[in-house]
This record gives C-alpha cells, sequence and structure tokens, in this order.
C-alpha cells in the first residue's frame, strides 16, 4: 500500500491533497471498483471488483460487515438462550437457522421429540423455505431491474410470513424448537388457512413462470452466466438449491434424513445446467415440494394427536402450566430449563435450509453453557462463488450471479 | 454407508497416520499429528471427501491446546455423503502453526481465514491469509479463544449519567 | 377584441413553442409520465402507488411534493469534481435538449411556426437530439467518479449503437414524402395514410431507439442500479440531479413528439383552422397527445421487463435495429416509388 500520488482512479489531481483519501497504485489496465458496502447491488458487504474494459478479472468479497459473534456469545450462554441468539442470522429462515442446533442438543442429551413436535417442527421449516425462496426471488429480480418480481415476491411471501405468525406467534424471529419438542402446538383452523396459502401460491407460481422465468429479457441475463460445473461445484464446497442446479444431487433432508424427513413424499429437484437459470428453476421446483410437504404434515397432524413434549418433561410441569398447556397447546418453561446442564460430549448436526446446508458442531463439558458452538451458513459456503465464478463474466452479470446464488451477508457473517 | 462402516474405511486408508478414530454424535473423528495432515488429507479426497464443510477449532487453554477439525464430505459419491468426518489435528497453543489445506480441498480457503482471525492460527501455505469477517485490529485479540473474556455490559452503559 | 390578443401573445410562435409547448409542456408531460410509471407499475404489482398526497388526484401531488423536495435539498458538490463543469452541464443538458422543441412546428400555417423557415426543421430536430448524449459524457467525467466513469462509458456505447438507428429510422419519413420539412411530411400523411400504418418496420425500429437512448426498461444500462449506483449522475444531489433525471423525461418527451408527426400524422385527424385557437393551440395538444401516449406505453415497459446486459443491448442495436432501420428506409424510398405518398 504505498502511498504515490493523490488522485482517484479516473484522473490524478496533482497537488491536491484530499482529506481522508486513501491512495494505492493498481495496475494500469485494470479499473479497480469497490462496490459495497454502501451500494444498491451490494447488501451488507463489500465486493472489490478488478475489471478490464467491462470484464471482471479479479473479484475479491470482503464480508464481515455484520459480523455480530454469534459464536462467541453462544459460549458465554446458557444452553437455551442461543437459539433466539443463532436466528437472528437468517431472520428470513429463522427455523430452519436453528433447528440443526436444538438436533445436536438434542444428539448430546439423547433426547428425542414426540411425532407430533416432529412434524410440527417440519412443517414450520417449509413455510420457512418457501417464505426464504420467495425472499430471494425478490432481490433477484430487483437485482435484475425487475421490479414486478421483487413487488410480488415479497407480496406472496408475505402470506407465509402470516402462516408462521399463527403457528409459533412470531413473524420472524419464531423461537419454536426447543430440547425435545417445540413451543407451541397448532391452532385448530391452521390447516384451512395452511390448504389455502398452498393452492394460493400454486397459483401464483405460474405467474411468475409468465413474467419472469420466461421473459426473454431474464432468460437472456441468465442463460449461461455463472455456469458452475459438477466438480467445480464440489471442489468450491457450495450448498443447496446452487449445487443441486449443478448436477449434484445434495440435499441433507435426502442423505441424512432428520426429524420426519424420510417419512414424507418430497423430490429433490436436480438440475445439469448450473448457470444462473438453472439455479432460479431449483428454488421454483423447491418451492413446489415445500407446497407439497406442507399438505402432508398438516394431513397427518390433523389425522394424530399426540404431545408436543417428550414425557417427562410434561410430568415435571407444575400443575398451572400444565393447565396452559391442556387449554391453549402453549409450552411455558420452567426455569430449570434455562440453566439445564447437557452431557459432556461432541456434536455435529447438519440442516438444509432455504439456502443450503448449515452445519453445528457443539461441544459441551458437561456445563451450563456450550464449550463451543461452531456454525457454517451455507451463505458462508458460498461467498466462496464470487472469488472463483464471478471472474470472467461483465461487470453487469454481477448481480445476475449474486442474486442467482441468493446469497444473504448476515447470514455469511454470523 | 454407516458410521462403522466408514471407521473401517478410514483405517484401511489412512492405516498409520489416524491416531485416534472415534465415533462421535453425527461425525466420525479423526486425529493426525500436525506433520501428517497434508497425507491424510489427500488420501481422504482420494476416497471421496470432496469438500469441506467446516473448519472449525477448539481452544484448550487447560491442556494448553488448540485442536483444528476438518469436517468433511462427499457431494460426489452417494454413500459418502451420509457421513461426516472430522480430520482433526493437535496445535500447541502458544505457536499454532499447520499446514493449509487449501491445496486439497480448496473449499477450505475462507474458512482457514476465519479460523485464522478468530484464533490466531497459521495455515502455511494458504494463498491468502487475512482476516476474513473481523477487522486488523480486532483480530489481534483472538476473539474466539477462551482467554478472551466477554464483558457483561450494564444497560446504562454509555448512557449520559443525567438520564440514569 | 381583448381575449384575442392575449390568445394572439400567447400564440407568439417562439413563446408558445418553447416556453409553453417545450418547458411547460415538457414538465407536465414528464411528470404525468413519472406519475403513470409508479402507477400502472403499482397497479401490475398489486399495490396501489403514490395514494396519500392527494387521494383525489391519485396521488398526483406525490410528484410535485418529489419535486418541491428536490429543489429545496442541499447540492453537495463533492472536493474531488471539475466544478465548473459539474454544475454547468446538467443546465446546458436541459436547455440543449428542449433546443429541438424550437424547429417542430405544430401547426400548418407558417404564422405559427417558431422559426421562420422549415424546409430542413426535421434535420436541424434530429441532429439538435443527438447532442445531450454527449454531455451525458461529460458529466461523468466532470464527476470524477468510477461509477460515473463507467455509466458515461455505457453511455457512450449506447451513443453509437442507437444514434444511427434513430435517425434512420425516422428520416425514412423524409425519404418516401421527398422533404425534409416536418409539415410537409404530417401534410403527406393526411388524413390516415400515417407512416407507422405504412411503414411499420422503421416506426418499430425508432421505437427502439427511442427506448434506447433515453435508457427506458428493458435498455436502462447507462444508470443501471445494482452495479453502477446511478452511473454518470451518481455524485449528484438536489436539483441538479433532478434536472439530470427530468432531462431523460424530457429527452423521451422530444422525441416523442418527433415521432407523433412524422410517423403518427401529426395533427391528423383534424384540420387546423386560421385562428389561434384551432390553428395553433388545438393542433399542438391533438400531437401532445399522441406523443403522451407514446411516452406511457415506454414507462410501462418498466413493470414488465428487466435490463439488458449492455452487450445484448448493444447486440440489439447492431445485429436488430439496425437492419430494421434499413429495411425501414428502403421501404420509404419504395413507397415514394409507387407514389404512395
Amino acid at each position: 500500500m504505498k502511498e504515490s500520488h493523490t488522485g482517484t482512479s479516473s484522473g490524478v489531481l496533482e497537488g491536491r491533497r484530499v482529506e481522508g483519501m486513501v491512495v494505492r497504485r493498481i495496475e494500469r489496465e485494470l479499473y479497480e471498483v469497490f462496490i459495497g458496502p454502501q451500494h444498491p447491488g451490494s447488501g451488507h458487504m463489500r465486493i472489490i471488483v478488478r475489471l478490464d474494459g467491462d470484464i471482471i478479472v479479479e473479484a475479491d468479497p470482503d464480508i464481515g460487515y455484520v459480523h455480530r459473534t454469534m459464536e462467541k456469545l453462544s459460549e458465554v450462554r446458557e444452553w437455551l438462550k442461543p437459539i433466539p441468539l443463532l436466528e437472528r442470522m437468517t431472520i428470513i429462515d429463522a427455523c430452519n437457522v436453528t433447528l440443526p442446533y436444538v438436533n445436536a442438543l438434542e444428539k448430546l442429551m439423547d433426547k428425542k421429540p414426540p411425532p407430533r413436535a416432529s412434524y410440527l417442527r417440519v412443517l414450520l421449516c417449509e413455510i420457512n423455505r418457501v417464505a426464504s425462496h420467495l425472499y430471494g426471488f425478490g432481490i433477484f429480480g430487483v437485482f435484475l431491474g425487475h421490479s414486478t418480481m421483487y413487488m410480488w415476491a415479497f407480496g406472496d411471501r408475505e402470506v407465509f410470513v402470516e402462516l408462521a405468525e399463527i403457528l409459533t406467534g412470531a413473524r420472524l424471529t419464531h423461537t419454536y424448537h426447543i430440547p425435545g419438542g417445540v413451543r407451541r402446538d397448532m391452532p385448530q383452523d391452521f390447516p384451512q388457512m395452511a390448504r389455502r396459502a398452498v393452492r394460493y401460491m400454486r397459483r401464483r407460481l405460474e405467474e411468475y413462470r409468465k413474467i419472469f422465468l420466461e421473459n426473454p429479457v431474464i432468460v437472456k441475463r441468465l442463460e449461461g452466466v455463472g455456469v458452475i460445473s459438477r466438480n467445480l461445484a464440489a471442489d468450491l464446497g457450495i450448498v443447496g438449491p446452487n449445487v443441486r442446479a449443478s448436477g449434484i444431487r445434495y440435499d441433507v433432508r435426502l442423505v441424512e434424513p432428520y426429524e420426519v424427513y424420510d417419512e414424507l413424499e418430497f423430490e429433490v429437484p436436480v438440475f445439469e445446467e448450473g448457470d444462473a437459470l438453472a439455479r432460479t428453476w431449483v428454488r421454483v421446483e423447491e418451492i413446489k415440494q415445500s407446497l407439497n410437504i406442507i399438505e402432508q404434515a398438516v394431513d397427518w397432524l390433523e389425522r394424530h394427536k399426540g404431545e408436543v413434549i417428550p414425557k417427562e418433561d410434561y410430568e415435571r410441569l407444575p400443575k398451572l402450566h400444565k393447565e396452559v398447556y391442556e387449554k391453549t397447546g402453549r409450552v411455558k418453561l420452567l426455569p430449570a430449563h434455562a440453566t439445564m446442564k447437557v452431557p459432556a460430549g461432541k456434536a455435529v448436526a447438519r440442516g438444509e435450509m432455504g439456502r443450503g446446508e448449515i452445519i453445528y458442531y457443539v461441544e459441551s463439558d458437561g456445563g451450563t453453557t456450550p464449550y463451543r458452538v461452531r456454525v457454517v451458513t451455507p451463505s458462508a459456503r458460498n461467498a466462496i462463488v464470487f472469488k472463483y465464478v464471478v471472474p470472467g463474466h461483465r461487470l453487469m452479470d454481477l448481480p445476475a450471479i449474486y442474486g442467482s446464488i441468493d446469497y444473504f451477508p448476515p447470514e455469511a457473517d454470523r | 454407508m454407516n458410521l462403522e462402516e466408514v471407521v473401517e474405511l478410514i483405517r484401511g486408508a489412512l492405516g498409520d497416520l489416524a491416531k485416534e478414530i472415534t465415533v462421535r454424535k453425527g461425525y466420525v473423528e479423526v486425529v493426525v499429528n500436525p506433520g501428517d495432515v497434508v497425507t491424510a488429507a489427500t488420501k481422504l479426497k482420494e476416497l471421496g471427501f470432496d469438500h469441506v464443510k467446516s473448519v472449525t477449532a477448539v481452544d484448550y487453554p487447560k491442556e494448553s491446546r488448540i485442536r483444528v477439525t476438518y469436517h468433511v464430505s462427499s457431494y460426489l459419491r452417494d454413500d459418502l455423503a451420509r457421513v461426516i468426518v472430522g480430520l482433526s489435528v493437535d496445535l500447541s497453543r502458544e505457536n499454532p502453526v499447520m499446514d493449509s489445506l487449501v491445496g486439497v480441498w480448496r473449499s477450505s480457503e475462507f474458512q482457514e481465514r476465519e479460523v485464522y482471525e478468530f484464533f490466531g492460527v497459521v495455515f502455511k501455505g494458504h494463498p491468502d491469509l487475512r482476516p476474513l469477517l473481523l477487522i486488523p485490529e480486532l483480530a489481534e485479540k483472538r476473539v474466539l479463544r477462551k482467554d478472551f473474556i466477554v464483558r457483561e455490559e450494564s444497560i446504562y452503559e454509555g448512557v449520559p449519567h443525567r438520564y440514569q | 377584441m381583448v381575449l384575442e390578443t392575449i390568445l394572439y401573445l400567447i400564440a407568439y410562435p417562439p413563446l408558445w413553442q418553447v416556453l409553453v409547448v417545450g418547458f411547460v409542456g415538457g414538465l407536465l408531460l414528464a411528470m404525468v409520465a413519472i406519475w403513470f410509471e409508479r402507477k400502472a407499475a403499482a397497479r401490475v404489482q398489486r399495490r396501489i402507488g403514490p395514494y396519500w398526497a392527494s387521494p383525489r388526484l391519485g396521488g398526483f401531488m406525490n410528484i410535485v411534493a418529489d419535486m418541491v423536495r428536490y429543489v429545496t435539498q442541499q447540492v453537495i458538490i463533492p472536493t474531488t469534481v471539475d466544478k465548473v463543469a459539474f454544475i454547468v452541464t446538467p443546465v446546458a443538458m436541459l436547455v440543449i435538449t428542449i433546443l429541438p422543441v424550437a424547429f417542430i412546428p405544430l401547426s400548418p400555417h407558417n404564422l405559427y411556426w417558431p422559426v421562420a423557415s422549415m424546409d430542413y426543421s426535421l434535420l436541424v430536430a434530429l441532429a439538435l437530439t443527438t447532442l445531450p448524449p454527449l454531455l451525458a459524457v461529460v458529466l461523468g467525467w466532470a464527476s470524477n467518479n468510477k461509477f460515473s466513469i463507467i455509466g458515461s462509458l455505457r453511455e457512450s456505447y449506447v451513443i453509437t449503437a442507437y444514434e444511427l438507428v434513430a435517425v434512420l429510422a425516422i428520416l425514412s419519413a423524409a425519404a418516401s414524402t421527398l422533404s425534409f420539412n416536418v409539415v410537409h411530411i404530417v401534410e403527406a400523411q393526411q388524413p390516415l395514410k400515417w407512416l407507422a400504418l405504412l411503414n411499420p418496420i422503421a416506426f418499430l425500429a425508432a421505437f427502439l431507439a427511442v427506448l434506447m437512448s433515453t435508457s427506458a426498461f428493458p435498455f436502462e444500462i447507462p444508470e443501471s442500479e445494482h452495479e453502477v449506483v446511478a452511473g454518470p449522475y451518481t455524485e449528484y444531489s438536489g436539483v441538479l440531479y433532478a434536472l439530470n433525471m427530468g432531462g431523460g423525461y424530457i429527452r423521451r418527451f422530444v422525441y416523442s413528439l418527433l415521432i407523433a408527426l412524422v410517423f403518427l400524422g401529426g395533427w391528423a385527424p383534424l384540420t387546423p383552422g386560421l385562428d389561434p385557437l384551432t390553428g395553433l393551440i388545438i393542433p399542438s395538444l391533438v400531437v401532445l397527445a399522441k406523443a403522451a401516449i407514446l411516452m406511457l406505453v415506454m414507462s410501462f415497459l418498466r413493470a414488465v421487463y428487466g435490463r439488458y446486459r449492455l452487450d445484448q443491448a448493444l447486440d440489439a442495436a447492431w445485429r436488430l435495429a439496425l437492419p430494421l432501420a434499413l429495411i425501414g428506409l428502403g421501404w420509404s424510398i419504395m413507397l415514394a416509388y409507387v407514389n404512395l405518398i
């Protein structure tokens, strides 16, 4: 970082000292552009792009602008408290992001949720997945200048956010899972609402196809852009719809079914092309599968009654809490829950979020707080795409690739 | 393929390199010597473990060591995709240096940078070892080590006195 | 008597043309276009759009409020810019953008023409429309900002691509009517021999070229928000930014006026009288209405399309629009040859 002259890359201002300007010499032929962190197309991150004409020759993702020390904070909070904390990583996918943490806890404690609780978890996870994909679509649409897609996706996401609100009581930060069960049973009239939402969304997906996915301009922008081959995808270790668009049939719900995913019928859409368009289509197909799962889960929940917390937990509840639980389906936790101890051990749990696989490493030394929580979110693993896939494309392809991998900076920064 | 079969598979492939193979909850932990890590990683990659899911470091100040674990799995082999293998290395806490595995698994590049900034583990041969998430001043403090204490702030901290 | 004097005063051609039609009409139409753009997009996107500023007018006052905000906002002039060029260019750009209006007749009677001789009015007006984009390049350079530079670079690419198309497509009218005089071109189209109907190819090419030149969707490339923030206008704020933004709409307005005259029959189906009311004011309102419809169609495309990539847009200009314009020109010559017009 040698200071050589005062000026900006667009012109040297000899003899003019500008306060606060850091100057660095770059290669003559290259044009260095800082996209972000205050830029309409960057999100909470910075991509340092070096351009040769219109072609990107180097892209350096500079993430970390919204690092919130999730891992460190988890170490100083009691076992239950990281659940609402970790949700804040991906507030739009709050159920999926904490489920593996709870699963890891359950592995350490040898607890298993009753089937009804498992189905409720799956139900909320799929509702969240649809909402998460729609959010991604909205951002993607506006990145390509398609404001209608943005508005539609965000408007329709509202349906699923409200569905989640009816189920859990919160629009975004549900904090639904507790070790061994869920916090609340389903309301009586929930199945009808869920079915209506599913019917509505299926109809809307047709309209999305017409205005966005088969729009000639959009197709032209996406086809053959940001191609990730099967081997490259495996090499970069990217996750989620991105890896499935490259012909790799990997979905945690399929390879290591958690909760009740092995009892449900669903397909894992896989595309071979590996370009931005294929990644978009994977998301659409996944929304359809999630809608199917929502229907199945709701059907099962209607037919089977049962508890949402393990029997031994239920028996420990005082009389008043039992009454509340019987009457409203709400589980009121005892203070003892907050200070519970977890047997020493190491556990790894993974789950499939909307954006891809999330993996937790939880280590306990037998105390009241986790000894170490390591979380690797899908966006954290997808960030590498900027470095290795973006170069060689045109500058205007950057938003197309960014949107198509559905990168979410707060999730990557943790 | 279940975890026990994987243990056999890894034992066959790594032979004496593996100091210890343990089945943990949800993964198989393989501990190797810091000097052997690249060889072991290459062998695992030849087996079909083609990407790194997570690079984790855990600080044990009492035993004065830092354990770095690479959780690896497979995308291209369906049977291996079901399991996660943790390739672990114990490093000294005073001078944590190990060989970078970016040459074997490119997917570990960003996560090694993360371990570098949070724990101060230096990865020899890493192409671009800079802090990833933290600013350099903060990364100096090695914030995820156990001796960095998070100070609890009172709710009035930073509030001017006359409002308290 | 008094009324007539006032009418003649208003209809004093240079005053009417540049001030009333040019500035006021342009501004008002630009506002209507912006309002329509927001409202129509909102309707497509299942929103309401501007509303609360004036529920009865459908939120039209929202645009007025926006303008007031721009005018009263602080104008920040960064220390790194070339100050003179930075301030002068937007103003010069707006003025030059409006200039073509002075050569666009809105009445068949030479009494009401803004400049005495109109024999080459189409040529002069077209030549003037090609000037403002050059100033956009100056603007980007004066801003001394990377995004501005990239934006104006894109602008210059786009200029070279569409300029030829726009000129060729609009001049094809001259080829079929054997005159550069806009009045003759309009008269030749009476009553229903509109060139848009006789020569739809040239009309299409002209429409495409106007979309590209005024960076309307799907060709909103120089200002593409997600790579270059606001392109050449990144460093601008307050009223200077409003001038730039409004300039784009006024350019669209000028082009729409030209196309309305050249392709859409001008004041047809009306036959202008001699007095100011029927001879100038009503015909110009008819032309304005046609131009407005064109502008609204262009605005509506925002709700339907995303934006093309730069290379794709240039590709479309050279490989699709230019041949279209050439075919249109050939078609026009043929029309003149078979004496259809």
